[in-house]
């Protein structure tokens, strides 16, 4: 905590004392940041120019309707980052999100399989993944434990639990919301897609829009300043976690609807979620993280899969490529910093 | 009014005392429960059996990341070594080399990791977190991509099964060859990390990376150096692995990844400054070990054993960060 704190110090001193250093490397990190962007839209160019049906709306709606799971779960984890702080082994982080929603699809389907409404099923999912969400922040904030640490612990127990209700089996499931989740549209955009394109807005009124989001990038960006403000920076922080559970729970409606039940193995999101949220810091002028950015790496890594198979490229091709750009997307961001981003 | 202030100071260091011991006090109350629950526990047969197939892999890539913790960093990417040395191993064997052959090109599969993993954090400044991250994502599409999608190698019978036996089944002095292999690479990392320059370069690292450069430690050579002795560690454990199965299933290292994190900080709690240590990671894997083992005794699936093992972790955390909170 303390190293950030004096890291983060320092970087706002230099700034103010050499303005004509700081003005070249804005320049710098701008021309790194439409570079990555730039790189961004060559393999997008690609696509359209060699991907047969790559740009049709169909294909496109499709990729939207595929990302609206990473992406409210991406965002979930976006807002830990933001309010924790980016420090990867200090800062905000939740890894329990992905075997939340595990859990969380796993209450829901059962409850549907077991009779009961739609209404107090999702009502449970919900309860449940805030449930988790609120017991990663009395881990955090109230015992301090490294975010790391505790959510780390936290993921066993949602994954074990999940595991124990299941049996580890797929547990099928329908129901009228579920029905109009998979067929509904409106104005020729499928329901699933509508979920992502209404939770993204949210999110980014929220985050970007208004003076609470504000006030969470001060509380993550530095604590110490963030209190002598005179904010509460307990309840930003716990604020989310328990978000980045409900994203969880709400990520859990969208998967089941999308495959008709809940499964075993959503565990495996996790690593495409921190991927998306960390990439998305090159969208962000300074290279925080924010919700746009999250939204476009989203976009952009359901692209990249989606472009890779109607190229007929092997499936297997897709994380080795997304490890990739990750870090080329890394070494130029810390690159473009400077000594400010390097430890 | 001195009696009070007198108080309040035993109050707080038994609270400090609590914290500091939190994980041997659960590991005792651990033993005790399971051995009073299970008549089976604490028999020699069964000690044996967990310290072979529950400890001895797990202990040698948390001692990797207890290296690397130690710097300051971290490495997701322990699985990738890990399943690297287990497939070139198994394929090396399955091609009819023999077992020495097999080792060294395991061992290097791991090398080749660390190396670039080393690349990347110390060359390209990238943060470990994030090219560890990259180095996995790379690793799982080069595993799927070599092995048509997932497929397991199987070798049951034959020359390379032979040599299999010779790693896996083997004892001295009346241990099999994993343990001795354990008690060696420990005492080698123990004597590395808290006895020799390289280790006091890597506590330093650790604790203040500025203040280490600036002290004129060759931080970029001494991080490269950590990241492949993590990666070298996984590989021991991924020859292990594959010579215990007889078999490379991909995709199967990043199960250490979590348990073996757990596990170096769970013996971080040992210490007052919260520093990684070789005994303190030992007493991790083994806590995680028995907690596993015991809930399979007293009839708890493996579903439920996740559960118990998540809120034991979550326990012993929370008393040692709490209490220790609350002591200051």
């Amino acid at each position: 905590m303390s190293a950030t704190v004096l890291h983060t110090e320092a970087g706002v001193s230099d700034e103010k004392q050499a303005a004509a250093k700081s003005a070249g490397r804005r320049f710098g990190a701008l021309v790194v940041r439409l570079g990555a962007i730039a790189a961004f839209a060559a393999i997008m160019a690609y696509f359209v120019i060699f991907a047969p049906g790559f740009t049709s709306t169909f294909n496109l709606i499709n990729v939207v309707e595929q990302s609206a799971i990473l992406g409210v779960l991406a965002y979930g984890m976006t807002a830990v980052i933001i309010g924790g702080g980016s420090d990867v082994t200090e800062g905000g982080i939740d890894l329990s999100i992905a075997a939340n929603m595990g859990l969380c699809a796993a209450v829901y389907a059962t409850l549907l399989s077991m009779g009961y409404g739609d209404f107090l099923s999702v009502l449970a999912a919900i309860a449940v993944g805030m449930a988790v969400g609120a017991l990663n922040a009395l881990a955090v904030v109230g015992l301090g434990i490294l975010p790391l640490l505790a959510t780390l612990a936290v993921l066993n127990v949602a994954a074990g639990m999940e595991l124990t209700l299941t049996q580890n089996t797929v547990v099928g499931a329908s129901s009228p919301l579920l029905g109009v989740l998979v067929s509904g549209s409106f104005l020729g955009i499928s329901a699933l897609a509508w979920a992502l394109i209404v939770f993204s807005a949210i999110m980014i009124v929220i985050v970007h829009g208004t003076s609470f989001g504000l006030r969470l990038y001060a509380v993550g960006g530095h604590p110490e300043a963030a209190r002598a403000a005179g904010l509460s920076v307990p309840f930003y922080v716990s604020f989310t976690y328990v978000l980045s559970g409900f994203c969880a729970a709400v990520a859990s409606i969208l998967t089941v609807s999308r495959l008709s039940a809940s499964t075993p193995g959503s565990g495996e999101l996790l690593l495409s979620v921190l991927a998306a949220a960390l990439l998305g810091t090159v969208f962000s002028r300074r290279f925080v993280p924010t919700m746009g950015g999250t939204l476009l790496s989203v976009l952009f890594i359901g692209l990249l899969a989606n472009g890779f198979q109607l190229l007929n490229v092997s499936s297997y091709w897709v994380n080795g490529v997304q490890g990739a750009l990750i870090l080329l997307v890394v070494a130029i961001t810390s690159f473009a910093r400077g000594s400010e981003g390097s430890r | 009014m001195s009696v009070s202030a007198n108080d309040n100071n035993t109050k707080a260091s038994l609270r400090g005392f609590l914290a500091k011991y939190s994980v041997l006090i659960a590991f005792a109350a651990i033993v005790i429960f399971f051995a009073v629950a299970s008549p089976t526990f604490l028999t020699p047969a069964n000690l044996f059996n967990v310290l072979v197939n529950n400890v001895v892999m797990l202990a040698i890539v948390a001692l990797g990341l207890t290296i690397v913790i130690s710097s300051g960093g971290i490495d997701l990417s322990v699985g990738v070594s890990v399943d690297m040395a287990s497939m070139i191993f198994v394929m090396l064997l399955a091609a009819g080399y023999s077992g020495v052959v097999g080792v060294a090109g395991g061992l290097g599969a791991a090398l080749i990791v660390g190396i670039l993993n080393a690349i990347l954090i110390t060359r390209l400044n990238i943060s470990p977190f994030l090219a560890t991250l990259g180095v996995l994502f790379i690793g799982q599409s080069t595993q799927q991509l070599a092995t048509s999608g997932g497929q397991p190698i199987y070798l049951t019978s034959g020359y390379a099964a032979d040599q299999f036996n010779a790693i896996a089944r083997t004892a001295l002095f009346g241990m099999p060859t994993p343990v001795i292999v354990l008690i060696v690479l420990a005492v080698a990392v123990h004597l590395l990390l808290h006895r020799s320059v390289f280790g006091r370069y890597v506590q330093a690292m650790g604790a203040q990376p500025g203040v280490a450069w600036y002290s004129g430690i060759r931080v970029p050579r001494e991080l490269s150096m950590v990241h492949v002795l993590c990666a070298l560690l996984s590989g021991v454990t991924g020859i292990l692995l594959s010579a215990t199965v007889k078999s490379y299933v991909p995709l199967s290292g990043n199960a250490f990844l979590l348990d073996a994190i757990g596990a170096t900080f769970i013996g971080t709690t040992l210490s007052r400054e919260r520093k990684p240590s070789v005994i303190g990671t030992l007493l991790g894997v083994l806590l995680l070990a028995i907690v596993k083992n015991g809930l399979l005794l007293v009839g708890w699936n493996f579903y439920w054993q996740q559960v118990g093992i998540g809120v034991l972790v979550f326990l012993v955390l929370a008393a040692s960060f709490g209490l220790r909170r609350a002591a200051h």
